[in-house]
């Protein structure tokens, strides 16, 4: 008789390169319900329970997922393959992972960009040290300038410094635009605006962070971001979304298919999901696009309390512990 | 006729069907090329070599499934950014993942009408690859596609007269001081030195009058070329409403939503390059020879249709380039600013409609826009057979008086 799923990390949705997601690998048919996640390559012992025991954090892309576990390895699986040793974060794209290597004797923490490659070989494409609050600031030579008329800049591309009391929370990011929580729970959007994702009553676009005026005054909690729509919820537990309502993302009745999914765990452990559900990743055993969040029973029937939801771009991890009875 | 002959005819049709669709592609696989740029993403060209492979293999489910996610991820692709900045490699990508969905379709369930929707998505979003094979597959399904009893067989004439909105204003009076200049034929360089170097609108009569369109088309004719095609339709009573939405549909669709029946929306069959979608309309029309008189090559021209009731409306705005509408069917009503009136035409301020007047011109608010009353402007009633020219960031204002079809060519 099977026994109900043990607690640990869960999968659905999308794994068309392989990239594990359920119980089954190698398989690249969607998963449409929830399964125990299996991860290959996680060393000696049980491999499903040392799956459980030891991811904690996954970071899925589109064709891959990287999966990070208590002994510090990144384990890639998918598109991408391999592992790295003395990874502590991976912030994962289709061209490039970015990853936190911890630090090791004699080396500080650093961050290194790999190519998206189906193996990870040789050295990364470069690597920028963690400056610690104290550091001296780099008394690097200058070289001269080859030529007059050039000049050099010591400044990192794209670096731009925000206002010093801002103390940013958390960061997300959609396809085209960015959130920002501040500390003290006020929510910052910027980048494109034509689908209305930046929440300022407007289509334009914004080049710096800009407060979200609609939300003044009430303290959020945690913001997201799909490709086009943004949310947070606040301390209070009230969700607010907007942007792109193409598969009813925004919970509200739509017009027509095909987008990113929502999830929302709830305060009781209960797992809701809406969205484009054409790859399963809503995880209600079909393929059904919902434009109101409706509940994934497999955790309540299997006595499982949902703790943390990982969106992929078309798929969904779960982390759930022993419910109560 | 027996039971057993009629299906013996179905699948001799079948049979001709997928015959004529291998003929259009590459005998081996190889020979369907698969190349791109660095900038389309490894694991994407992986899923479109396994989607060749399984398709020259014969697996068509499978093969439709990985055109699924060829197609899904690709789209998303096209709507990150603007239109224009999209890259022409994601573009193909994604006709590619149409190309191979369409003929799994079509191989698979005998769902023409679905596949011919896949390939116009794919012509559409697309970007021409194979020689424009889209244009070639469609050609073929069109000709096996059963032509049912069409419901209308109404003229337009007819429907004219039958629908008389509740709400139509009347025919509005063109006064003779602003009436736009009517031009009989005339010579490439009076035109030039008298209209086109002064920026000056003109209405061009004896040019299109003769044109294949002006006797061929009717609703019947264009439903019977292009009814199962799949458009783009405007739908809101102007794009400067909130309320506004572009949405697709096939023309018999469209017909029998917006332009047949009693609506309370208005469809708008707007800005669209119809003749490269459908080729056998571009033999209809053609380009109007004062369009040599500009810089651009001739491929470079782009033809627009303008297709919808009676009603529609295109805001006071201003476009980047010189234009001739050609009036094919139905009346619009026009009225034109210089652009040097700009000051008094209160465009908007944001990035999106700033070559938009904030203005209606036929109900203006003049305690909002005060200054719009000093504005000087021209009008016409543009019949069929006429083309009027509207110089290069003058600014108009169009309002279908009948069910109206209208080409336009953009030129610089």
């Amino acid at each position: 008789m099977e026994g109900l799923p043990r607690p640990g990390w869960f999968g659905f949705g999308f794994r068309g390169f392989g990239q594990a997601l359920g119980s089954e690998r190698g398989l690249r048919g969607s998963l449409q319900g929830p399964e125990p996640l299996v991860v290959g390559g996680l060393g000696a012992g049980d491999p499903e329970k040392d799956a459980a025991a030891q991811v904690t954090q996954v970071r899925p892309s589109w064709s891959f997922t990287g999966f990070l576990t208590r002994d510090g390895r990144l384990v890639l699986s998918g598109s991408v393959n391999g592992q790295l040793p003395g990874c502590r974060d991976l912030l994962a794209s289709e061209q490039h992972l970015l990853v936190l290597r911890t630090e090791t004797e004699g080396s500080p923490a650093e961050m290194q960009a790999w190519a998206a490659a189906p193996e990870l070989r040789g050295t990364p494409l470069w690597t920028r040290q963690i400056l610690q609050r104290g550091d001296p600031p780099n008394p690097a030579l200058l070289p001269l300038a080859p030529e007059p008329g050039w000049y050099v800049r010591p400044m990192q591309p794209f670096s731009q410094p925000l206002c010093p009391d801002l103390k940013a929370r958390q960061l997300v990011l959609g396809a085209e635009h960015a959130l920002l929580l501040g500390g003290m729970g006020q929510v910052y959007t910027w980048g494109t605006g034509r689908l209305g994702q930046l929440g300022h009553g407007a289509l334009e676009a914004e080049l710096v962070p800009r407060p979200v005026e609609a939300l003044l005054g009430l303290a959020m909690a945690q913001v997201a971001a799909g490709g086009w729509h943004s949310l947070c919820v606040s301390e209070a537990g009230d969700l607010y979304i907007w942007g792109w309502n193409e598969s009813g993302q925004l919970a509200l009745p739509s017009r027509t298919i095909a987008e990113r999914e929502k999830t929302v765990a709830g305060g009781d452990g209960e797992l809701y999901t809406w969205g484009w559900g054409k790859y399963g990743q809503l995880g209600h055993k079909n393929t059904a696009s919902l434009d109101q969040p409706q509940r994934v029973d497999y955790f309540t029937d299997n006595l499982l309390h949902v703790e943390a939801v990982i969106c992929g771009p078309w798929n969904t991890y779960v982390y759930a512990v022993k419910g109560k009875d | 006729m027996s039971g057993a002959s009629v299906s013996d005819n179905k699948m001799s049709a079948r049979y001709s069907l997928s015959e004529e669709l291998r003929a259009l592609l590459p005998q081996t696989k190889e020979g369907l090329k698969l190349d791109f740029s660095e900038k389309i993403e490894k694991s994407v060209v992986v899923l479109l070599h396994q989607a060749r492979e399984l398709f020259y293999e014969g697996k068509k489910n499978e093969c439709l499934k990985t055109s699924e996610i060829i197609i899904d991820y690709s789209w998303e692709k096209l709507n990150t950014g603007t239109w224009k900045d999209v890259d022409k490699e994601w573009r193909r990508v994604y006709s590619y993942g149409c190309l191979l969905k369409a003929l799994c379709v079509c191989l698979k369930t005998d769902d023409i009408p679905e596949a011919i929707r896949v390939c116009d998505m794919g012509l559409l979003m697309g970007a021409s690859i194979l020689g424009n094979i889209l244009v070639k597959v469609v050609n073929v399904l069109q000709k096996h596609l059963q032509h049912g009893k069409r419901h209308s067989e109404t003229r337009i004439e007819e429907l004219s007269i039958k629908k008389t909105r509740s709400d139509s204003p009347m025919t509005p009076a063109v006064k003779l001081e602003t009436a736009v200049p009517r031009l009989q034929c005339p010579s490439l360089e009076f035109f030039r030195k008298n209209y086109l170097i002064p920026q000056k609108p003109v209405i061009l009569e004896g040019i299109a009058n003769h044109w294949p369109c002006m006797k061929k088309w009717s609703l019947d004719y264009i439903q019977e070329i292009a009814g199962c095609r799949t458009v783009p339709v405007e739908v809101g009573s102007k794009y400067t409403d909130e309320e506004w939405s572009q949405s697709l549909m096939t023309v018999n669709e469209f017909i029998s939503k917006y332009i047949v029946n009693e609506q309370n929306d208005i469809g708008y069959l707007a800005q669209h390059q119809l003749f490269d979608q459908i080729p056998e309309l571009k033999e209809d029309i053609c380009i109007p020879d004062y369009c040599c008189l500009g810089n651009g090559e001739e491929e470079e021209i782009t033809i627009n249709a303008w297709f919808g009731p009676a009603g529609t409306i295109s805001p006071l705005h201003q476009d980047p380039q010189q234009n001739f509408l050609a009036q094919v069917l139905g009346r619009k009503y026009i009225q034109l600013y210089s652009p040097q009136e700009s000051e008094h035409l209160y465009p908007h301020e944001t990035q999106l409609l700033h070559n938009t007047s904030q203005v209606d011109v036929e109900n203006p608010n003049l305690s909002k826009f005060p200054k719009f009353t000093e504005a000087s402007y021209q009008s016409c009633i543009l019949n069929p057979g006429q083309i009027l020219f509207i110089p290069v960031k003058y600014w108009h204002y169009v309002r279908a008086l009948d069910i109206s079809f209208s080409v336009s060519f953009w030129w610089s």
